[in-house]
């Protein structure tokens, strides 16, 4: 049926639109939204990063690379980059081995799977902020059922003031809503695994954990490859809005991620020049993210 | 003492479906058994069963004597080769061959010395550092075979080794299996539905029906005595031409002009058989029964004569003769054949047993 549409497609353009104006005519509201959605702002911040603004927005100088020199400088810049890999490798990390967990499990019971995988995909279709908000009710320090849980059993919890506590609710609250897409990807890259190979190896003399760490998980591979630089990627760029609405960069620094810092920096702090650069710097790590994983699926899968 | 013994062993799926109702089956050590039967007659279940990889619901599963039934499939120490070959794409070749010895915790300087000998005798020694993906068909059939093989196990299982492969390999490598087989003397387990694979490669045959074992017997023995309709009509190809008829006062009816003089049975109703390759060409005046000539398949060797009988009632039932040589009749005209008596099988219409004169 698709291939119908696009030959009687492909024969229509050819016959009225020899300039081929029709593949770009379809693409321009897509060019448009991106045009001004992505990349004005984009130009704007660039522009930006090269002037300083006085607090009113009154009048600016060109200041060349000043603003990336103090960046590079300032100790608060480099605790934010130790704050955003901790948070970003802890919630790749969790959040891959919980998905593949769940996605082991379900992959048993091939029949439960369907409602597995309807009951975790819910999250993901929760807004960050709601996960954000849910999260921090859950863990709320004079009334949250979860920290009077944790109180119950002798841990004093409360994450305004204790800044690994923080971040913990941060990692949890952003690790949550990735599931659920992790989920999907690995339980079709089990189910993607020929049971013949599972038998083979217990045949082999391999216990359960054992295939699943001499096959399943070699096998998996290119899936969790791919899962981690996602994850990764949504971990540095967007979780602004958890992060918001649980801790908001607090106590002190201890959950300002890059993303964060942009937006403290720029809207709070109002140091326009220094969250434009800031801002610079995050698109030069997305591209290299992008190159990276490109290069990897252009090699394929790895065996 | 026997090597491996199914007692009653029977299989009904989680879901209700009882894939084997029975079946009972003592082989002897270094014998080649092979499992033959229509497609979802229950074979892969019987050798998943025997494998472990299948939980048996019924009977009792010996292996050199011990019962095996809840043991894991690693501790019943037997082999088996996959139809898609089941390597591990990650490893490579020496690798695949080198798990099983490796999870068995055997030294590294053993489990070369094995593999380097099953390579050898599989003419696998320059592949040994490849990757499955990196193997053709047959080479891949082959690092299965290696890997079975290197463990030196009780029983090998095969689960159609050879269907993924085209013609002319799936000959030579039914033949280098059943040299190695000769070679290794291990006692084997082999699921196929070709009845040439079968008869070929099988010191006994079991066909399986529906889940219960028709006939076991040598090839020899299912070919020159079906015990059912069903043998006779999986094993030979073309299958044998059957026709119910019916007999009175020692005369067979036939067809609709022919009677043939015929011993007791003790029914009257029966389905008469033989074999298209037992039937031979006569003019119409001898002939004990006419055929009309509907397709003629010249082989070179041998020709296949395709045509209809029509019986007493007025019913057609499609007949094939196999003839040596060329032959040529007429598409459209009978011909005459003749079915000498030594050739004949009679079973029972309502029961489709083989029945013998009285
Ligand atoms: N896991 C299962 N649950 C329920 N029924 C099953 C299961 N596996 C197989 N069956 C059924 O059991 C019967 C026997 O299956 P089996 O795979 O043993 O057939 P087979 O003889 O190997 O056929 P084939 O030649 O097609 O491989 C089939 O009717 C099949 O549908
Ligand atoms: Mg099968």
């Amino acid at each position: 049926m698709c291939l119908l549409i696009s030959d009687w497609l492909s024969l229509f353009m050819s016959v009225y639109f020899p300039q081929k104006l029709l593949p770009y005519l379809l693409l321009m509201p897509q060019l448009v939204v991106t045009a001004i959605f992505f990349l004005w702002p984009a130009g704007q911040a660039v522009e930006q990063a090269f002037y300083q603004e006085d607090a009113f927005g009154l009048s600016r100088d060109y200041v060349g690379l000043d603003n990336f020199t103090e960046l590079f400088t300032s100790p608060e810049y480099f605790a934010s980059l130790k704050t955003t890999m901790v948070f970003s490798f802890s919630v790749a990390f969790l959040g891959l081995a919980v998905a593949l967990w769940l996605a082991v499990m379900a992959d048993r019971v091939i029949r439960g799977a369907m409602v597995y995988q309807t009951l975790l995909i819910w999250p993901y279709a929760v807004a960050p902020a709601l996960a954000g908000v849910l999260w921090w009710i859950l863990f709320d320090p004079s009334m949250g059922p979860m920290a009077l849980l944790l109180e119950y059993i002798g841990i004093d919890w409360n994450h305004f003031v204790n800044g690994d506590q923080a971040m913990i609710l941060v990692v949890i609250s952003a690790t949550w809503k990735q599931i659920s897409y992790n989920f999907l990807f690995f339980l079709a890259g089990l189910q993607a695994i020929p049971r013949s190979l599972i038998e083979a190896a217990a045949i082999d003399g391999a216990g359960p954990s054992k295939r699943f760490w001499d096959i399943v998980f070699p096998l998996l591979s290119p899936t969790t490859f791919f899962l981690l630089v996602v994850n990764l990627v949504y971990a540095f760029f967007e979780t602004f809005g958890v992060i918001d609405a649980t801790t908001q960069g607090g106590p002190g620094q201890s959950t300002t991620t890059m993303v964060y810092k942009v937006f403290n920096d720029g809207f709070v702090g109002l140091d326009l020049g220094s969250s434009a650069a800031q801002s610079v710097v995050l698109m030069v790590i997305v591209g290299l993210m992008t190159v990276v994983q490109f290069r990897y699926i252009e090699r394929k899968v790895q065996y | 003492m026997s090597d491996l013994v199914l007692r009653n062993i029977g299989k009904t799926y989680d879901n209700g479906y009882q894939a084997i109702p029975s079946i009972d089956l003592t082989i002897e050590e270094g014998e080649f058994i092979v499992l033959v039967g229509p497609s979802g007659c229950g074979k892969s279940t019987l050798l998943r069963m025997v494998a472990g990889l299948e939980s048996i619901s019924q009977g009792d599963l010996l292996i050199k004597g011990d019962q095996v039934n809840n043991k894991e499939p690693a501790e019943r120490d037997i082999a088996m080769v996959f139809q898609n070959y089941a390597l591990y794409p990650h490893m490579s070749v020496y690798d695949n061959m080198a798990y099983g010895l490796k999870n068995r915790g055997e030294p590294k300087s053993e489990i070369e010395t094995k593999v380097n000998a099953v390579a050898q005798m599989l003419g696998l020694e320059e592949l040994l550092t490849r990757k499955p993906r990196q193997l053709s068909g047959g080479q891949r059939q082959r690092v299965a075979m290696g890997r079975a093989m290197v463990r030196d196990p009780k029983v090998f299982l095969f689960d159609e080794p050879l269907s993924n492969l085209d013609a002319k390999l799936r000959v030579q490598m039914r033949v280098e299996i059943r040299e190695l087989q000769r070679k290794l003397g291990t006692t084997t387990l082999y699921v196929t539905h070709d009845q040439v694979e079968a008869m070929t490669l099988a010191d006994r045959l079991v066909v399986l029906n529906k889940g219960h074992a028709e006939q076991v017997g040598t090839p020899m023995a299912l070919y020159e005595r079906p015990a059912s309709t069903f043998v006779a009509q999986f094993i030979g190809s073309p299958s044998m031409n059957l026709i119910p008829s019916t007999i009175e006062n020692g005369v067979l009816q036939l067809g609709v002009d022919s009677q043939l003089a015929c011993p007791q049975f003790s029914t009257d109703k029966v389905m008469w058989g033989i074999r298209p390759e037992h039937v031979d060409i006569v003019p119409l005046q001898d002939a004990d029964l006419s055929l009309q000539v509907k397709a003629v398949e010249a082989l070179g060797a041998e020709t296949l004569i395709h045509g209809s009988v029509k019986t007493s009632e007025d019913k057609l039932y499609p007949f094939v003769v196999r003839l040596s040589g060329n032959h040529a009749p007429d598409i459209g005209q009978p011909i005459g054949i003749r079915v000498p008596q030594q050739a004949w099988h009679v079973f029972d219409v309502v029961t489709t047993k083989r029945i013998e004169p009285l």
